[in-house]
């Protein structure tokens, strides 16, 4: 009497798993799909600039004049400006991330790291046109009274409020490299008689080093796609920077400026999109380096 | 000479190793300086944007239409269109996320195609924002001919955001210790019915409070909605638009589109006011994360 049921049952179960499965299955799919469709489209449209303008790639990444009206969308000054916020970004706010790294997986007593966790989650979830106001109201300000800034708005600004945009990023992926590090590697150190600094500089440094290549390289992507808040505080003009306090503009920040009024189908917005495309293929070029740094054994 | 060789010696070694200490002591002082200045500024810019922005937050702000080119305007059409995208970005991003996270977590053998899936979502989660936004621009507003909508800039910020839900599910799950799973197994349940009845329920607390910080996150996304939801409030019969297809500028975007190319007479003041309710937002969605996810587990672990 009861062995159909059991079987129907047991069926139906297995129906469902197979259903399950194929579901789940699809949803990582459309995960690739996503992706394939984001760089086919952005790759069609930012090579109009290319094929339909006929407008040279060497001029496009060699020419320092932007004026699309002329046919000559120079987009070397912005490349110079986002290369020059973002190395900025990290040679100031890349050290203090991992030295906050370094004081999380080592030092930090349990009710200060108890602290500091959701403080590192809430200034990820500032939104970034926050940041561009406090640079707005607080910083352009503070750089105008006293670095002798005519506007307060430039690289030097810019610059950093990104350094502290990268920290959370910085400071999280860093802070995982360090504790992944066997424990047997700094007791090792610590029994030598090295003391607390000598165990993280010679011992964990070196063993984190393909942790912390990434977090930083993870830093440089956030910092070279940021828009608004560097939009807010750079000033916009299209030229190359003479200097910290001179303002100047990046990829993004050019995109955003001018994409509201470029007219549908002209060489302006054929070589906003052709930006576009260099920032994705700049972001999967980072992709490529994470990748490659946690291949390699350390 | 062995004598004052060693002397020597011994007086260099010292000289060594109070360097040694001072190097220590002065590594220590830099460390907690770094980690005390990060949550000095934290609180640093919670206290500036509630003295810029208390003054002007006011039942009228919250809850007014904006003004386009006289003072007084509000931001209530903003602030609902925020949570409205949230809401639809959520209902795009909590299955297809949760589902490619399960997928790669309880079924996917290494190999080429869960190598595939992870380099590409390692890749949308590197995408910046404004990049993403014109891949919106291009697909939603122009070949869909949808114009500016919510749906679009919701779609958009879906392929923001799926890669970090991803990776809370698949987080979530590798903290179910695998004897559960056996357990469930062994006593004849499927795959699926065992990450349905056990893996996901005792994953809840994690899955809660990763769903929840990503949430906070949405809400203040900017640059891939300024040419996908648009920067003007809903037309329609009412700024109040429950209609996907309508622009939606939310408040992130309409700070930034106050400042950069409004009109009002009154933008520093608006400024002022958005700045501090979206970070007051931020705030309580944190909270909101950790008092869920205690809950959550308290109630698990007493159960």
């Amino acid at each position: 009497m009861k062995g159909p049921v059991i079987a129907s049952a047991s069926t139906r179960a297995h129906l469902q798993e197979s259903v399950a499965r194929t579901v789940l299955l699809a949803a990582s799919a459309l995960v690739i799909v996503a992706m394939a469709a984001v760089v086919l489209y952005l790759a069609s449209e930012g090579s109009r600039l290319f094929f339909s303008d006929h407008i040279s790639p060497l001029t496009f990444l060699g020419r320092l004049t932007f004026d699309p009206e002329n046919r000559a969308p120079g987009a070397l000054v912005f490349i110079v400006g986002s290369l020059s916020v973002t190395i900025f970004a990290i040679v100031v706010g890349g050290p203090f991330g991992v030295a906050v790294g370094i004081f999380l997986s080592q030092l930090a007593p349990q009710r200060l790291a108890a602290l500091m966790k959701p403080t590192i989650e809430i200034l990820v979830g500032i939104p970034s046109v926050v940041y561009g106001w406090l640079g707005l109201t607080l910083l352009a300000p503070f750089t105008r009274a006293h670095f002798g800034s005519q506007t307060g708005f430039g690289l030097l600004t810019a610059g950093i409020v990104l350094s502290i945009m990268i920290l959370p990023t910085v400071i999280s992926l860093s802070e995982d490299a360090l504790r992944s590090v066997h424990a047997s590697l700094k007791e090792g150190s610590m029994a030598l008689g090295a003391t607390r600094w000598q165990t993280i500089f010679h011992v964990l440094l070196p063993a984190a080093r393909s942790g912390l290549t990434v977090a930083l390289i993870l830093g440089i992507a956030r910092a070279i796609g940021e828009a608004l808040a560097v939009q807010m505080v750079i000033g916009n003009s299209a030229v190359l920077p003479k200097g910290l306090l001179s303002p100047t503009s990046t990829l993004t920040t050019e995109i955003v400026t001018d994409m509201g009024s470029a007219q549908a189908g002209s060489v302006m917005q054929h070589a906003l999109f052709s930006m576009a495309f260099l920032l994705l293929l700049i972001a999967m070029l980072l992709i490529v380096g994470v990748r490659a740094a946690l291949r390699r054994p350390s | 000479m062995t004598a004052i060789a060693d002397s020597k010696s011994f007086a260099s070694r010292r000289l060594l190793e109070s360097q040694r200490r001072v190097a220590d002591l002065l590594a220590t002082i830099v460390l907690w300086g770094a980690a005390c200045s990060i949550v000095l500024l934290l609180a640093f810019f919670v206290g500036y944007l509630f003295y810029l922005g208390a003054g002007t937050i006011s039942w009228h702000f919250l809850t007014a239409p904006p003004s386009e080119i006289s003072a007084g305007g509000g931001i209530g059409p903003q602030i609902f269109n925020s949570f409205y995208i949230l809401f639809l970005t959520m209902v795009f991003t909590v299955p297809v996320a949760m589902g490619a996270g399960i997928y790669l977590q309880e079924y996917a053998r290494p190999g080429a195609f869960t190598t595939t899936v992870q380099f590409c979502a390692e890749s949308l989660a590197t995408i910046p924002s404004i990049v993403m936004g014109l891949f919106g621009l291009i697909v939603f507003v122009t070949l869909l001919h949808w114009h500016f909508t919510a749906l679009g800039g919701a779609l958009t910020l879906t392929l923001l955001n799926l890669p970090a839900l991803m990776r809370v599910t698949q987080e979530g799950l590798a903290s179910v210790p695998l004897i559960m799973r056996e357990g469930s197994m062994a006593l004849g349940a499927t795959k699926w019915q065992t990450i349905r009845r056990v893996v996901l329920p005792s994953a809840i607390a994690p899955l809660t409070t990763g769903i929840v910080l990503i949430a906070g996150r949405i809400f203040g996304e900017t640059a891939a909605l300024i040419y996908t939801a648009g920067v003007s409030v809903s037309a329609g019969r009412s700024a109040y638009d429950w209609s996907p297809f309508h622009t939606a500028e939310t408040l992130s975007v309409h700070l930034w589109y106050t400042h950069s190319e409004g009109l009002v007479p009154d933008a520093a003041r608006i400024g002022n006011g958005s700045a501090l309710v979206l970070l007051v937002m931020v705030l309580a969605f944190n909270v909101l994360a950790r008092v869920l996810g205690r809950l959550l587990s308290h109630r698990l672990t007493s159960k």
